[in-house]
């Protein structure tokens, strides 16, 4: 049995959900924040992660950090060496969508030369009449930049433990990987 | 004085701390003069762990292999209890490929009774100790 540890970083366009994504991850469906309260610095939610058929366990650090600038500037610091990405976008806005790829390649160029788990999630999909992002075009960038991808709808409480589970059996199968490879050294 | 490896467990060796531990992978491994086995760290860095020779020794030659780690910090402390560290090396490893890192130094003034190792940040997500030795000499038992 061993608990991993990892750093998870969450990052996406301002309002498109994060810190509800992360709140509601925290308290177990419990508190879904109606009123938008822009992050400024960084808020840590801290939550341990089973992995099916294992024994074994994640626990997620997870930075909320602020997607709006001047806040996001300072992001470099706090998002030093990341164990595992979560992206997320309003399913609703085509802008926070594109701005996906400005996110991860930010995220990436924090540890260089490490490969780095993540998922790409497209929320409030209760907002139906207003989608602008298909799932497929989604699917579609995601597979590309090997992310497993995901929608939810944090308001309806649909799907918001999913991407958090596959990141951490990701990040669990990486460290299998790694011990392996300890293991042929000698 | 006979030299030895101080840093046995048949010689009297213990880790007594470390910041990860994966059952199958425990600390005792770094310390049992078998370098296939070995410790993983779980998470994120810094990790630590100390060793205590539960005697005063005099270290000449300190060697550590390893995998993945990138800054390494070494303290030691000569008290009785595991406190009052002091800073006594720090480095900067090279990754080899696929080849166990092996780290060799040579300390000054190498008394100690615990040491400390602080793997301060590592080239993956995860690193491995496979064996530390320290090559030196027992000066008295810690009464
Ligand atoms: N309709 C709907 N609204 C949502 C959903 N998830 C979040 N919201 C709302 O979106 C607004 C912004 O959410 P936040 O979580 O604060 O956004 P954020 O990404 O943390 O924004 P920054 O902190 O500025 O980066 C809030 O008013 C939420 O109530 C959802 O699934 N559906
Ligand atoms: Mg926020």
């Amino acid at each position: 049995m061993v608990k991993l540890a990892a750093k998870c970083i969450l990052a996406g366009d301002s309002t498109v959900g994060k810190t509800t994504l992360a709140q509601i991850f925290r308290s177990d469906g419990a508190q879904f924040q109606k009123n938008y309260t822009l992050t400024t610095g960084v808020d840590l939610v801290v939550k341990t992660v089973p992995v099916p058929d294992t024994g074994d366990s994640v626990e997620l650090f997870i930075f909320d950090s602020a997607g709006k600038e001047p806040f996001s500037e300072m992001l470099d610091k706090l998002w030093e060496s990341p164990n595992v990405l979560c992206l997320v976008y309003d399913v609703t806005n085509e802008q926070s969508f594109q701005n996906c790829s400005k996110w991860l390649e930010k995220a990436r160029a924090q540890s260089p030369g490490v490969s780095l788990p993540g998922v790409l999630v497209g929320n409030k999909t209760d907002l139906a009449s207003r989608r602008a992002v298909e799932s497929a075009q989604a699917r579609a960038w995601a597979l590309g930049q090997g992310l497993e991808c995901f929608e939810t709808s944090v308001k309806e409480m649909e799907n918001y433990e999913a991407p958090f589970h596959c990141l951490a059996k990701q990040f669990h199968r990486l460290y299998r990987e790694k011990v392996e490879v300890f293991q042929a050294l000698v | 004085m006979r030299k030895v490896d101080l840093c046995l467990s048949s010689e009297g060796a213990e880790v007594i701390l470390a910041t990860s531990s994966d059952e199958k992978h425990p600390p005792e491994n770094m310390i049992d003069g078998n370098p296939e086995t070995f410790w993983t760290t779980t998470g994120m860095f810094p990790q630590e762990f100390i060793i205590c020779f539960h005697k005063q020794v005099r270290i000449e030659r300190l060697v550590i292999q390893s995998y993945f780690v990138r800054t390494l910090r070494i303290e030691k402390s000569t008290s009785k209890e595991p406190v009052d560290f002091e800073q006594w090396i720090e480095r900067d490893l090279v990754h080899t490929e696929g080849q166990l890192q092996s780290e060799e130094i040579m300390g000054r003034d190498g008394h100690a009774t615990y040491l400390r190792f602080i793997i301060i940040s590592a080239f993956d997500h995860f690193a491995s100790v496979h064996s530390i030795s320290a090559e030196g000499i027992a000066l008295s038992n810690l009464s």
